[in-house]
């Protein structure tokens, strides 16, 4: 009677501490999917909709508001000063015609890391 | 000799006052003529009634074969039909506007003893509540017919939209209207200046945004994207959505304030309505 | 015994059940109250955004259907949403003329 109770306590134990394992990692490198969901997130109208004004590889009918988007990373070597702009254009210029992603909550930040992965790579 | 300089002081104090305050309005006209002269080089200044038409050729193209059947002509029969038919109790929209009904230039307006701006469309039901007909929706329906109508016998009148001298109702309605163009808003943070000034002339996805200047010369406009005729309000009302702003009620204060400015700055401009867009 | 201990037992495991069931209504009308609020301070300087109140509403439906901590966050978002509205207005209360316009 005793041992089973043990081994149910000790299996219950196991299986509580793994469901509190944290389900997503950061990782410093962007992984393929972060890059393949932040395209995703990027090209949905609803959602980064960067389309609008951006020209980007892979994208038609893109509009002629804002820069094209390529050489990323030789722009923003830093990819924490991306995050920021895509985050809070207005930061950089008060007079900005690019939406606050993150700052008014457009996309939400797991999705600003994911668009701003996918925007780096190009 | 006392009389006159009496008069001459007179004129003098009153110039001063009306120099002040006219003097932001034309100025704000004049900037925002000389942003779109600068920007769009050589298209003559009557072309900004045509919108994005003014400089974006291949949109152009398309609407000069739409206009060749303006899909805006069966509104304007039915807007003569609904001018010529009398009220139940046997007045006409002729007795509420006798000099009617090419009338279009003469709004928006500021009526002083009703104390706020009046457009077209308010006078319209204005007219008709006074003559025990039930008020017409101001976006959708029938109201399209009747300003179409008012709209195409007015074609060639110019924009003239005056601000009392001296009126600080008035003139505070134009400063509300301005107000309201250049004010960020929505979700999008965008205001209207952000599309139709800073941005005029660029395309957003694959439409060419269009100018201030001359944007209230071809209202009501027929819209395909509609598959109708609609009114200034009614397009305000989508692009506030566009935004994820919160629209405001069709001809509620801020609109008609918002009409106020916006028409002031196409004085001069010819009017050319009914209008046929994307 | 050990049927009393049963019906004892379910017993108050339901009680607690509810008690927590009418805590998380509780949290969750207060949540959807504060959103509303909120709502109107915005719509107060002209601010409103356009998804708030249907923010709301879906906040209200999920409530009903019991489901309080999907209430809760949406509430809560659009909670945030009046503040932004609300902060956007206010932050152009003066009218400055933009740099292109000069």
């Amino acid at each position: 009677m005793i041992r089973k109770s043990k081994r149910l306590l000790s299996m219950t134990g196991a299986l509580f501490i793994a469901a509190s394992l944290p389900t997503s990692v950061t990782l410093a490198e962007a992984s393929g999917s972060n890059i393949e969901e932040g395209k995703k997130l990027a090209f949905t109208r609803s959602k980064g909709n960067c389309l609008a004004c951006h020209m980007i590889k892979g994208g038609d009918s893109p509009g002629t508001i804002a820069p094209p988007l390529l050489m990323m990373k030789s722009r923003f070597p830093d990819k924490k000063v991306l995050k920021a702009q895509v985050w809070d254009a207005s930061k950089r210029n008060p007079e900005t015609s690019m939406p606050l992603f993150g700052r008014y909550e457009i996309l939400t930040e797991d999705e600003v890391d994911k668009v701003v992965d996918f925007i780096h790579s190009l | 000799m006392n009389n006159l300089m009496i008069k001459l002081m007179l004129i003098c104090m009153v110039s001063m006052v009306t120099a002040t305050v006219y003097a932001d309005p034309e100025k704000d006209k004049q900037l925002l003529t000389d942003f779109f002269k600068a920007r769009f080089a050589g298209v003559p200044l009557q072309e900004f009634a045509n919108g994005s038409y003014a400089y974006d050729t291949i949109g152009r193209a398309s609407w000069e074969a739409i206009e060749e059947f303006p899909p805006y002509e069966i509104a304007v029969d039915e807007g003569e039909a609904m001018w010529e038919t009398p009220f139940a109790n046997g007045k006409s929209y002729q007795d509420c506007f006798p000099d009617g009904p090419a009338i279009g230039h003469k709004y928006p307006h500021w009526d002083d003893k009703q104390g706020k701006v009046v457009t077209m469309a308010l006078a319209i039901n204005q007219c008709r509540e006074a003559n025990g007909e039930k008020p017409l929706k101001y976006k959708k329906g029938s109201i399209n017919n009747i300003l179409s109508y008012v709209s195409f016998l007015s074609r060639g009148k110019k924009t003239q939209v005056v601000i009392p001298e001296n009126n600080k109702d008035a003139m505070a309605a134009y400063e509300d209207g301005k107000k309201f163009f250049f004010t960020r808003r929505g979700q999008l943070n965008f205001s209207c200046a952000t599309c139709h000034i800073q941005n005029a002339g660029m395309k957003i996805r694959s439409e060419v945004l269009s100018p201030a200047l001359g944007q209230t010369t071809h209202f009501p406009v027929y819209r395909s994207k509609w598959g109708a005729v609609g009114t200034l309000h009614r397009r305000f009302t989508g692009c506030n959505k566009q935004v994820r702003a919160k629209p405001f009620k069709a001809q509620g204060e801020q609109y008609r304030n918002l009409e106020y400015f916006l028409t002031y700055m196409s004085n001069g401009l010819e009017l050319n309505g009914p209008g046929a867009r994307k | 015994m050990k049927i009393v201990t049963i019906i004892i037992l379910s017993i108050a495991i339901s009680l607690i059940s509810s008690v927590a069931v009418a805590g998380d209504q509780k949290a969750a009308e207060s949540a959807i109250a504060a959103a509303e609020q909120s709502r109107k301070k915005a719509a107060s300087v002209d601010g409103e955004w356009r998804d708030t109140g249907k923010m709301i509403k879906k906040a209200q439906a999920a409530m009903k259907d019991g489901k309080f901590d999907k209430a809760i966050k949406i509430a809560n978002f659009a909670e945030r949403q009046g503040q932004y509205g609300y902060e956007q207005a206010v932050s152009q209360k003066t009218l400055t003329m933009p740099s292109y316009l000069k």
